[in-house]
C-alpha cells in the first residue's frame, strides 16, 4: 500500500484542515449563492409558464415578454381549435400593470391577476391547491391570492381554512377565498388567480368586451400529434400578427430576454466570478502554507529521487480533497440559505442536481487553479540547502 | 638474512584496497572546481580538488564551516550541477549529465541529513516507506526490512508513533533508516550521530560498517563527532575549498603497525611514523621488473612489503632482500645515482617514499637519520 501523504498531511492537523474546509465552503457557498440568485430571477420568472398545461403557447408576435401588455384576439383561437390538429385553445388573460390591490386603509400596490378558467385549462400550482378551490372561484368578485406575495398588500398570508378577507381590485370589491402558490419575480410583487367572468368584471378597460382579447392562447393538441413538428403548419394557417412557440421553446424565449436585454445575468455572474477567485486565493493560501511548512520534508524527498510529476499529484490530490469535503459542507450551508432566502423574498430558489454538479465541477476547477499556482513553491525547494 | 614477519593478512586486504581498479572506484574526482555567483559575484567555493575513494570505503570528512565540505557533499549527492572538472560517481560522469538522468541516480544514494526531515503526518514506518516506494520495493519484500532496522536501531517499540511522540535521537534514527533502507550504494550522511547517545551512535556506526563491508556500500560522513573517527577508512580534511589531507587511516596505521618492525623505524615517535606512513604510496612490481637500474637518478626509497628481490651491481648477485628490508636510500642521500640494480624475484610489493618526503623526513627526524646511518653503518 502506498503511503496517502496527500491525504496524511492534510488531516495531520484536524483545526488546520477545518479552517480549511470552511475557507474553500465559503467560496462554494458564495458561487451557489450568485448561481441561485440567477437562476432564481429566471425561474421565477417563468413559473408561471411552466404551470401551465398546453403543448403550444399563442401570443402577439410583438410581446416580447411576458410583462409586456400586447395580447391578440380571441378569434385567433376559435381558429385554432377549428384545425384537426388541436384539441382545444384556452385562452389566459392577464392584468399587471394597472391592476392594484390593497386592504382598507393601505395604499394601493400593483399585482399580477392571472384569468383562468379552470375549469377547461390546466393550471395547477406545486401544492396542488387550485384544483382543489375550483369551486370557491366561480364565486362573484372571488380571488385567490399567492401565499409568496409580498406582506405590502395588508393580506393574511396564512388566515384560517375558510377565511374570506375583503380587499379592493382596480377600485372594486374583492374577496380573497383562499390561497395558492405561485411565487415572486422581478416585476411581480405578487399573484392573484380568477375565473375570467370575474376577471371581465375588474378589466372593463381592457376592450368593449375585455375578454375578446387575449394574453396567452393555451393550446393543447390531439393525442400523436407532436407539437414540435405541428407547430410551424399550425403558425402559417394563422395570420403573422400571432405567433406560435411550444411551451419549451417559450420559456427559452422568455430567459433569454431577461438573460440579454437586462444586466442581471451579468451581475449574478460576476458575483460567481468573484465567489471562484475568493475560493482560488483561499485555496492557494492553504496549499501553499502546506507546502512552505513542509519545504524541507519535501527537498528531503526530493534528493531521495522523486520528481516533478509526484509532487503535482501530492498538490493536485489535496487541491481535490479540500475541494470535495470543502464542497460538502458549502452545499449543505446553501441549502439551507435557500430556503431562507426563498421565505425571505419569496423567489424560487431550486437546487438542482444539475445546478449542484456544476458548482461542484467549478470548485475542483478552483481548487486545482490553486494547486497550479501552489506548486510553483514546492519545485523552488532546493534539497542541496539541506545540508 | 633474515626476513621479518609482517602481519600479511592486514597486508594483502591492504594491498587490495589501496589499489583499487577504476571500476572499483565509487568515486572519482578529479580537478573539480566550483563557483557560486555570477559576473563580478562569482566566487571560487573549490578548488582543483582530487580525490578517489574505493566501493565501500567509509570517508569522514572534516574541515570549517565555509571550507567547502558541504559543496563537494552536494556535488557528490548529484543536489548541484558540476561546473568544472570531472566527478564521477558509481561509473557516471556527473560533468554535463542529463538531469532525469541525474535524479535517477539519486536513488541510489542514501541520504542522512542534520535535521531528521520527517514527515509529522506520517509513522515511522510511513516515513522510512517513502524511500522503499521510490524505487518500487514490493511491499512484501520492504516491510520486514523497514521493520528490521528500525529494530536495529532499537524503534521496534516505536514503528507506529508520529515524529510528535518521538526523541531527538529515536527522531534522528528514523531518518537514518529512511537514509539507508533501500541499500543505496552511496550514502552521504551529515553529522548522523550529533543527536544520538553514545550507544545508539555506536549501532549507527556499527550498521555503517556492515554496509561497507557486506554490501561494498560507500560511505561518506561529515562529522566533528570524534567518537566515530574510528569507523573511517579515510579521513578527508578541507580548508578553504582545497582537501589538505586525506589520509587512509587504516593504510596508516598497518603501515605504522608493519614499518614499526623494521630495526630503521623502531625508535620513532608515533606521529613521526605516522607521518612518515601517510606519505607513503604502495606499488607492485610483476616478477622480473627492474625496481632500481643502475646509473639512474634515485627517485624513491623502497621498504619491500612483500616478496623478495635481487640486488646486483654491474650483473654480479650482492644479496636478495626480503619483506621489512628496505633498498634506495643512498642515492637519495648522497644524490649520486644509483649504485646497483634491483630486480624483483616473484611478485612484489614495495611501500614508496618520494625524494622529497624522504629528505623531509630524515631531517626532520634525528633519530631516524642517525637510525639510518647506523643501519647502513651495519649493512657495509
Amino acid at each position: 500500500m502506498r503511503v496517502p501523504l496527500a491525504w496524511k498531511n492534510l488531516t495531520h492537523d484536524w483545526r488546520k484542515l477545518a479552517l480549511a474546509l470552511a475557507g474553500v465552503a465559503f467560496a462554494v457557498m458564495l458561487m451557489f449563492q450568485q448561481r441561485g440568485f440567477n437562476h432564481a430571477l429566471f425561474d421565477s420568472t417563468v413559473e408561471l409558464v411552466r404551470r401551465l398545461d398546453a403543448d403550444i403557447l399563442v401570443f402577439n408576435r410583438a410581446r416580447f415578454a411576458l410583462t409586456s401588455e400586447l395580447r391578440f384576439p380571441y378569434e385567433m383561437l376559435e381558429r385554432l381549435e377549428s384545425q384537426p390538429e388541436v384539441a382545444s385553445a384556452i385562452p389566459l388573460y392577464l392584468e399587471n400593470k394597472l391592476a392594484t390591490a390593497h386592504r382598507d386603509g393601505l395604499p394601493a400596490r400593483p399585482i399580477r391577476v392571472i384569468g383562468i378558467d379552470l375549469k377547461k385549462a390546466g393550471f395547477e400550482d406545486a401544492t396542488g391547491a387550485l384544483a382543489a378551490q375550483e369551486a370557491v372561484l366561480q364565486r362573484p368578485d372571488t380571488a385567490l391570492l399567492d401565499r409568496l406575495s409580498k406582506q405590502y398588500y395588508g393580506f393574511d398570508l396564512s388566515p384560517l381554512q375558510g377565511e374570506v378577507q375583503t380587499g379592493e381590485l382596480a377600485g372594486r370589491k374583492l374577496n380573497i377565498a383562499g390561497l395558492f402558490t405561485l411565487g415572486r419575480d422581478f416585476a411581480h410583487e405578487g399573484n392573484l388567480v380568477m375565473s375570467s367572468d370575474n376577471f371581465r368584471k375588474y378589466f372593463g378597460y381592457r376592450s368593449a368586451e375585455p375578454l375578446s382579447v387575449v394574453d396567452l392562447g393555451l393550446v393543447k393538441l390531439k393525442p400523436s400529434v407532436s407539437a414540435k413538428e405541428v407547430v410551424s403548419e399550425l403558425q402559417s394557417r394563422l395570420p403573422s400578427g400571432v405567433m406560435l412557440m411550444t411551451k419549451q421553446a417559450f420559456i427559452e424565449r422568455e430567459i433569454g430576454f431577461w438573460a440579454r436585454s437586462t444586466p442581471i445575468g451579468i451581475i449574478f455572474a460576476i458575483g460567481a466570478a468573484i465567489g471562484f477567485a475568493v475560493g482560488v486565493i483561499i485555496c492557494y493560501q492553504i496549499l501553499a502554507t502546506d507546502i512552505a511548512d513542509h519545504y524541507r520534508e519535501f527537498a528531503t524527498l526530493m534528493a531521495m529521487g522523486y520528481q516533478g510529476g509526484y509532487f503535482m499529484r501530492i498538490v493536485l490530490q489535496q487541491a481535490w480533497l479540500l475541494a470535495i469535503f470543502g464542497y460538502i459542507p458549502g452545499l449543505l450551508l446553501s441549502w439551507l440559505l435557500f430556503q431562507f432566502n426563498s421565505k425571505w423574498t419569496g423567489l424560487l430558489m431550486n437546487l438542482s442536481w444539475d445546478r449542484a454538479l456544476l458548482i461542484l465541477v467549478l470548485t475542483l476547477v478552483m481548487c486545482s487553479l490553486s494547486a497550479l499556482l501552489a506548486i510553483r513553491k514546492l519545485f523552488a525547494a532546493d534539497p542541496a540547502s539541506l545540508f | 638474512m633474515a626476513t621479518i614477519e609482517a602481519p600479511f593478512g592486514d597486508l594483502d586486504h591492504l594491498i587490495r584496497k589501496w589499489l583499487p581498479s577504476p571500476e572499483e572506484l565509487s568515486i572519482a574526482i578529479r580537478d573539480l572546481n566550483h563557483f557560486y555567483g555570477d559576473g563580478d559575484a562569482r566566487k571560487q567555493v573549490l578548488f582543483n580538488n582530487q580525490l578517489e575513494v574505493r566501493a565501500g570505503e567509509i570517508v569522514i570528512m572534516t574541515g570549517p564551516s565555509g571550507s567547502g565540505k558541504t559543496t563537494l557533499l552536494t556535488l557528490i549527492g548529484t543536489l548541484r550541477r558540476v561546473q568544472e572538472g570531472s566527478l564521477r560517481i558509481l561509473g557516471t560522469e556527473l560533468l554535463g549529465l542529463d538531469p532525469h538522468e541525474l535524479i535517477e541516480l539519486r536513488k541510489k544514494i542514501g541520504f542522512i541529513f542534520q535535521a531528521h526531515n520527517l514527515f509529522e503526518s506520517l509513522t515511522a514506518t510511513q516515513n522510512v516507506r517513502m524511500a522503499t516506494e521510490l524505487l518500487g520495493i514490493p511491499t512484501g519484500t520492504a516491510e520486514p526490512r523497514i521493520e528490521s532496522i528500525l529494530k536495529r536501531l532499537g524503534l521496534g517499540h516505536r514503528l507506529h508513533y508520529k515524529p510528535k511522540s518521538l526523541s531527538g535521537g529515536q527522531k534522528q534514527r528514523v531518518a537514518i533508516a529512511r537514509g539507508i533502507v533501500h541499500e543505496p550504494r552511496l550514502i552521504l550522511a551529515d553529522e548522523p550521530t550529533a543527536a544520538l547517545d553514545a550507544e545508539s551512535g555506536r549501532e549507527v556506526v556499527t550498521i555503517f560498517k556492515e554496509l561497507a563491508e557486506q554490501q561494498g556500500c560507500t560511505i561518506i560522513i561529515v562529522t566533528h563527532d570524534n567518537r566515530i573517527l574510528d569507523v573511517a577508512d579515510r579521513i578527508v580534511n578541507m580548508v578553504d575549498g582545497r582537501i589538505k589531507s586525506n589520509v587512509l587511516v587504516q593504510k596508516t596505521a598497518i603501515l605504522c603497525q608493519i614499518l614499526q618492525q623494521y630495526p630503521l623505524f623502531k625508535d620513532l615517535t608515533p606521529s613521526v611514523l605516522a607521518s612518515v606512513a601517510d606519505k607513503m604510496s604502495l606499488r607492485r612490481f610483476a616478477d622480473g621488473t627492474d625496481i632500481v637500474q643502475q646509473g639512474e637518478v634515485g627517485t624513491d626509497f623502497y621498504v619491500i612489503a612483500q616478496g623478495v628481490v635481487e640486488v646486483s651491481s654491474s650483473g654480479k648477485v650482492l644479496s636478495h632482500l626480503g619483506a621489512g628490508q628496505f633498498f634506495g636510500e643512498v642515492s637519495l642521500l648522497t644524490e649520486q645515482p644509483r649504485n646497483a640494480n634491483v630486480r624483483a624475484v616473484g611478485d612484489v610489493a614495495c611501500f614508496l617514499l618520494n625524494k622529497e618526503d624522504f629528505q623531509a623526513v630524515v631531517s626532520a627526524s634525528e633519530s631516524f637519520e642517525q637510525q639510518l646511518r647506523r643501519v647502513l653503518f651495519d649493512r657495509q
